[in-house]
């Protein structure tokens, strides 16, 4: 964030909080979109989504006095629309478990790599990929545990510092850099399974 | 030589420049003599990049969009 931002946005809460309306829609402004995609990709729901951010932008209106600056209100905000987006999807049934170790590198005794490792990174621009890549890569997000997925989310999707992010989840740095590095270890896999299958449906073709 | 292992685990900490010189060029010393972690490195960096591009796009639908100014007006302006 930048220390404009922080300005801005300190600025438009401390107003809020001495009692001028206004500044509730610039508040809107600035963090509606960052709400709703937010729940947008922990719910894979519009109408989820929409809930939450309603939900959320009247706990801003209604809470925003008992706000102590004890983190950035921004942090706030991004830890009420978690826990919102959880709640909906509390009595969802979970679709199938997945673990993560599957996903994780394979090595043989020595520590060297057992799998082969094809390198498909030059190959994404292709506009073949394009339209599908965006269905693989939602799917596999999706897949992600929560842990893992909240922490990838706030930090490589919305850019968040590691210490912002910490703040955020009340996680410690080094604990969210390693819940990273799964989920995009993970997201790795599942992208490379897809980049074969692709190799392999072309060949057959040929 | 540090072993394929030893090099996913510090791919994080050496893509965000957290390594100190010496395991930083141990490791690209690795890189040197093992395409399979290039390949590795390179998807995981690509990984990361289309991830963020794919995601970050979700803006309001109109709909909600709508639907959310409405119960600003009804459920907050209220208030004022």
């Amino acid at each position: 964030m930048s220390a404009e931002t922080k300005e801005l946005e300190e600025k438009l809460v401390k107003e809020l909080q001495a009692g001028k309306i206004e500044a509730f829609d610039e508040i809107v402004n600035l963090f509606q979109r960052k709400i709703y995609s937010l729940s947008f990709n922990l719910t894979r729901n519009q109408m989820d989504a929409q809930d939450v951010t309603q939900e959320v932008l009247l706990t801003i209106f209604k809470k925003v006095d008992t706000f102590q600056w004890k983190s950035a209100f921004s942090s706030w905000v991004y830890r009420i629309t978690i826990n919102a987006s959880y709640m909906k999807l509390r009595g969802r049934k979970k679709d199938q478990y997945v673990s993560m170790d599957d996903a994780l590198p394979v090595f043989n005794g020595s520590g060297y790599q057992k799998e082969k490792i094809q390198d498909w990174s030059e190959q994404t621009d292709s506009p073949l990929f394009v339209n599908e890549t965006k269905e693989i890569i939602e799917k596999a997000v999706e897949q992600l545990p929560e842990k893992e997925k909240v922490v990838f989310l706030l930090r490589d999707v919305d850019g968040l510092s590691t210490e912002r992010v910490g703040e955020i989840l009340e996680l410690s740095v080094p604990a969210v850099k390693s819940r990273l590095h799964r989920a995009r270890l993970f997201l790795r896999k599942k992208l490379s399974i897809y980049f074969d299958e692709y190799h392999s449906r072309q060949e057959q073709k040929k | 030589m540090i072993c394929c292992k030893e090099c996913i685990d510090l791919l994080y900490s050496y893509l965000e420049g957290e390594l100190d010189g010496k395991v930083a060029g141990s490791l690209e010393e690795h890189f040197q003599d093992c395409p399979p972690c290039i390949a590795f490195l390179n998807t995981y960096k690509t990984t990361t990049r289309l991830c963020r591009e794919t995601l970050n796009q979700e803006k309001i639908p109109d709909i909600v969009q709508v639907k959310l100014k409405e119960f600003i007006d009804t459920n907050i302006k209220k208030h004022k």
